[in-house]
This record gives C-alpha cells, structure tokens and sequence, in this order.
C-alpha cells in the first residue's frame, strides 16, 4: 500500500495504469490535457505495456477506442467540455455495440472553461453509465470500479466518469495506489463478446454500411439497450461492495452515498465536489440543531430512483443543488427526483438550487443558506420559490 | 513495386458475396470481388456508409462515416497490443469517405503510419444517397447537386487529387487502378498486403446509375478512363519513387470517355477541349514522373 500527493489528471492515469489498459487515445484539451501526458510516460517508461494514440481530435479518439474493444483490447478514452460535445456521434456506436470503454470527462462548462456538468449532461442520451465523483481517491478507485462494472456480463456498457476540471484535475490530495496485485485479482483481463478476429475454417460474413442497419428488430434495440443501463444498478452495487472488501473503501452504495441522513427532516442533494463541500456544510447544520442530511448523487445515468423513492418516504423536503442547467427544462437532477417521487402517495417537497456553473465557486455558507430553505420547506414554512439561482451574479473567487 | 500477374493468377475463391445492394454492371461491386480475393479471410473489413452495401465473408467493424481513418486505427493498435499483427487490417470505403467526409480521420492515420491498407472503390460521387457531387467528380460532371441549368454547367471543379495528396504524406504505399485492369488491381492489393505501414489504393470503378451508361458498358467505360488518361494508373513507394502502370504510345481523345456517359453527354466541343488539355498537361507531368522515377513537385 502506497500513499503519494497528487493532482486528479495523475490519479486518473494511475487508474488507467493499474487496470492494466491496453489502447489508450486521447487530445490533449483543458483541463484533461495532463492526463493524456501522464498516460504518454507511463508508456514510453514501458510502465503501461499498450498503445496510446495522440488522435487528430476526440471524435477520433472516440472511434479509435470503439475499434480496439471490439478488437479485444481494454480501452481509455478522456475529454473535456467541447472535446466532450464534439466525440458525441460515436459515442453512440460505442454504446449500441455494448462495448465496455472507459471514459474519464474532466469537468468543462459548455459557457466557459471553469467546471460544470453540462459538457457530460450533454450526452445525456447516448446509452452510456454515468458517474459524477468527489475526489482524487474516488477519480482512481472509480477508473478501476469502472472496468470490473463496464465488463460484467450483465452490463457491457461504457461508464463515464466526471469529475470537476480544476478543482480536481489541477489540485493535489493525498491518495493511496492500490496493489497491482490486487487490482489483478479484482479485474481480470478483459475479453470481446463476440470476438470479431478472423477464425480459421469457421464460415464468418459481414455487411456494411458503417454498421448501420440496426438488425432483424431496429426499435427491440432500443428497448433491450434501456434495459441494460437501468439494470446495471445491481452490478454497479456489487461491484462497489466488492471493491470495499478488497480494498477497504466503497462508495455509499456505488449509485448513492447518504451522509447523516439518519434523524434528518430534509436532505440535500449534490454531485462531484459540491458533494465534498456540503459535507462540511451538513456538520455545521447538525451543530446548531438543524438536521438535514447529504446525498451524494454518484451514478445519474442509470438514475437511482429506488433510492429516491426511499428517502422520499423518511424525509419531508429535499433540495437538489444542480451544476447544470437543461436549457429550457431546468436542472438535470432536481427534474429526475421529481419524475422519481412523482408516485409517492406522501411526497415531500422538492427544491432545486442552480449553482457552481461556469464554475461559480459554491462555499459551505452557500450550501447551508440552500440546506436551510430546505429544511424550513420540510417544517411547512412558507418559501419564495421552488427553484432559485440563489448565487447568480457571483464571480469566482469574488467575496 | 507491384509485380505483374496473370489473370490465371486471381485465386479462384470468393470472398464478396455478390450483389450485396448492388445495381446491374456496379463497377464498385467488381472492385470488392477482387480485391478481397486476394486480400484473404485473415482479414477484417473495416466500413463506412458507401456504394453499394458491401458484403463479404471476412470480419466486419462499422464505422460512423467520418471515422473510417480512426477505426482502423483502433483496431490496428488493438491487434498490436494483444500480439495478433498477422490479420490485415483493411478499410473497403467509397469516395465520400475517403476524399471528403473522411479525409481528416485517414490523413491523421496516415501521418501515424499506422499498418492498415485502405481500399477506395472510387464512383465519382455520393452514389448512396441517389447521386450527389463528391470533391471526387470529374469537372462539368452531372449530379443532383450539379445539374444543368441556365447558370450551371455541371460541377464547376475538376477532381480533388486524393493519391498525391497521400503521397505527400510520404506513406509507404499510394496507388491508382481500375476496375477493368484486374491484373493491375490484383498485383497492386498483393503488393500492398505484403508491406508494412499505411497503404492506399483508389480503385476507378465506374456506376452506370449515376454516370448513366448501360450496365453492360462498365468496363468498357472503365478502361477508356485509362486508355483517355482521364484516370491514369501509377503506384508511389514512400511518397518518393514513382512509376507509370499503363503507358500508351499515344492516349485516345477524352472525348471518347466523356461521350460514353449521360453525365458528360451536356458538353459543348469547347468543354471537351478544357477537358483535353487538362488531361494531357496532367499526363505530361506524369510521364516526366515516370521517366525520372520518381514525384516531382
């Protein structure tokens, strides 16, 4: 076991080294652009035994690990912000063709180059998991999750992992690399299903338009793909179990992480580092008598709505601090949790906040001023308004 | 350099399951029959959307039609890292993606020189989708999208010239042939199979739909781009050596092509002539290629 200070870029890398990755294509955009040269010494040092491609641009990285997974090689793809809305098109195919890419997406807002979620949200529809995380730690741990979950039989599909540009890319946390060893005995290696090398004496034949076509049942397609991603719920669980007990931390459940939700009138709801921050936010409101919980929202694609609907049950009020705005819907996860309580006979109150776009910086006295509306939502006070922007106008770094 | 074959030479076994989508007289289904013969089942074939929907019994991996460049790459350095380097690595595109769509993905693989052969059955335009212009057609050329009319005398440009621009990449390998110069065809995919690094080949395999001529003319119509000079056959090692495959004592009048299809059947004697001195100004500076054996730029 070995703890070394680094920046997200090098923790990412290290996941990628560890899983023993075997095609690695990248364009260098910021602030992924270290990743990509970590990932290049790694190989030149002979540290990583594969390939690292230096594409023309990220739809060509996309196209070129959707290649080598189905030709038979783990595969590490990353991105940023533009580089992230322009590798869309063939993130689709990756998907539709089941294959089990890693992606890390370093946080980049669509409006500036400070972090949001938007350039991940973006892709909200093309079929892939999706995994918004905290820290540096969770940035290694979860490349590694990522594969053993991606691969499983039941899933084959690619896992995005987001994590905030700059607040972690660029900044340096204690981390510790896990075993090669161990991570040997956790992931084994990977193997295409089906395998599209040539067979000797076996009859094979493919047509081809680009891959086109969509089979005997184009629309079955679609059904059987939603299924996969809602179903893998189960295995991006186990996975995160199994991870716990082989290396001694996990993840809340892997799609969720409750923090001091227990005895709590109304919780609230962050991503990536907001979620970090709200915990000292939630530790200040205990203090002063105010109970209010966290839930870390980790996996959004497949959403957790059992989970939602259970913690709609206990509590009275949540309020979802969204990092990301659907331009003309509202905030991405404030719409799902209210899709997902819908049902509930007994619905608590649900609030959305707007905030850290662009990378608006979000202090813990922002999060308690959001926590505190909440809360007095959930003891039936009267509130302005369901949603507000409530730190509009504030600059990063501004006081 | 290719070597020459017989035609007693094409091995006999089928690898392109004909028609495929393929019309009457498809020039391009033709250039599929024999290049996968020679090419093998060892073989994956790499595709985008083109004309007409190839069918073949080797391996296949789709691509989006922008990336055809990318997924050999992926699939080359897959191969590579789990030690499977003996499978040919084959990209079978049309024009569109190969000059146009596709151009950025191919130049960036072949500036790598990643060990892949891309194979382009050359048609002269969008032929999929019903018949537009590529930066492949010929000038005055008629399509849907350069048709005539008061203010238009068919495509304004004369045709975008992919083999040098490969070759100024300095590849191992850059070709022309034609599909009714199967000897060529076969000895050049031989020869490009065998050599390490990024290959190219631009097969001229006429479409009697879009050209409009009868089916039973493509090769006729085939080999008068030859013997015209209007597609000139050569190969180009490492960007560098340089030799003409086909050299007539004397080409015949363009005209002899270009009246052979309804896509040119438009053009007046002054056209035809701008024509006839393009080719010949182009086949001059090919044959003092040839002569020194080498490109000069």
């Amino acid at each position: 076991m070995v703890f070394d200070v680094m920046v997200g870029n090098k923790a990412c890398a290290w996941g990628v080294k560890l899983s023993r990755v075997k095609v690695m294509s990248a364009f260098p955009v910021t602030p992924q652009t270290t990743i990509t040269e970590y990932l290049s010494q790694f190989v030149a040092d002979g540290e990583i035994d594969g390939e690292f491609v230096n594409a023309e641009g990220e739809l060509a990285t996309q196209a070129i690990v959707k290649a080598s997974e189905r030709a038979g090689a783990r595969s590490f793809v990353c991105c940023s912000g533009p580089g992230q809305l322009y590798m869309h098109h063939p993130m689709h195919g990756t998907s539709s063709g089941r294959l089990p890419v890693v992606m890390a997406t370093v946080h980049r807002g669509n409006k500036s180059m400070q972090p949001d979620h938007t350039d991940l949200m973006s892709q909200m529809w093309t079929g892939w998991i999706q995994w918004y995380v905290e820290n540096n730690q969770e940035v290694l741990d979860s490349v590694i999750m990522a594969y053993k979950t991606a691969e499983d039989k039941r899933v084959r599909l690619p896992i995005a992992l987001g994590y905030d540009g700059y607040i972690l890319s660029y900044t340096a946390e204690p981390v510790e690399i896990p075993d090669q060893k161990d991570v040997d005995e956790f992931l084994p290696p990977y193997e295409a299903i089906p395998s599209i090398l040539p067979q000797p004496g076996v009859p094979q034949a493919s047509r081809g338009m680009g891959g086109m076509g969509g089979g005997r049942d184009p629309q079955g397609a679609w059904k059987t793909h939603h299924e996969a991603v809602v179903n893998s719920k189960s295995v991006i669980k186990e996975v995160n179990d199994a991870f716990g007990k082989k290396f001694g931390r996990k993840y809340g459940n892997g799609l969720i992480e409750e923090y001091r939700t227990e005895g709590a009138e109304a919780v609230i709801v962050a991503m990536g580092t907001i979620a970090s921050t709200s915990k000292a936010a939630i530790d200040k409101l205990w203090d002063e008598h105010k109970p209010v919980g966290l839930i870390k929202l980790r996996t959004f694609v497949p959403f957790p709505t059992e989970d939602f609907q259970s913690i709609g049950k206990r509590v009275h009020a949540i309020g979802m601090i969204d990092r990301n705005c659907c331009l003309g819907l509202g905030g991405a996860g404030f719409q799902n949790i209210r899709d997902t309580l819908y049902d509930l006979s007994d619905r608590p109150k649900i609030l959305g906040f707007y905030a850290g776009l662009s990378g608006a910086e979000v202090r813990v006295a922002d999060i308690v001023k959001m926590a505190d509306k909440t809360l007095k939502a959930a003891r039936g006070e009267k509130i302005d308004s369901i949603i507000e922007w409530p730190l509009l106008g504030t600059v990063s770094g501004e006081e | 350099m290719s070597e020459r074959i017989t035609l007693q030479e094409i091995p006999l076994e089928e690898l392109t399951i004909v028609p495929g989508s393929a019309c009457q007289g498809c020039g391009p289904a033709l250039a599929s029959r024999l290049t996968f013969k020679v090419l093998g089942p060892n073989t994956i074939r790499h595709s985008v959307p083109c004309c007409p929907d190839a069918v073949t019994r080797t391996p296949g991996q789709g691509a989006e039609f922008e990336a055809g460049g990318n997924a050999l790459t992926g699939t080359w350095r897959a191969l590579k890292a789990i030690g499977r380097t003996d499978i040919n690595v084959v990209g079978f595109f049309g024009d569109g993606g190969t000059y146009d769509i596709g151009l950025q993905a191919l130049s960036a693989a072949a500036e790598r020189n990643e060990n892949v052969f891309v194979i382009c059955k050359d048609n002269e335009a969008y032929m999929n989708t019903g018949n537009q212009r590529s930066s492949s057609t010929p000038l005055y050329a008629l399509t849907t999208t350069t048709p005539l009319g008061i203010k238009s005398r068919g495509k304004d440009t004369p045709k975008k010239n992919v083999p040098m621009i490969f070759a100024a990449h300095g590849i191992p390998y850059v070709a022309t042939t034609s599909i009714a110069f199967p000897t060529d065809l076969v000895a050049k995919v031989a020869y490009g199979k065998g050599i390490q690094g990024f290959k190219m080949l631009i097969i001229h395999a006429p479409c009697p739909t879009g050209w409009r001529f009868e089916p039973n003319m493509t090769i006729q119509v085939a080999r008068l781009a030859v013997q015209t000079g209007a597609f000139p056959l050569y190969e180009i090692i490492n960007g560098q050596k340089f030799k003409l495959n086909y050299k007539p004592k004397e080409l015949r009048p363009v005209g002899e092509y270009l009246k052979a299809q309804g896509r040119f059947r438009h053009m007046t004697d002054a056209e035809t002539g701008i024509v006839q001195q393009m080719t010949t100004s182009y086949w001059q500076k090919l044959l003092k290629m040839d002569e020194a054996g080498e490109v000069l730029f």
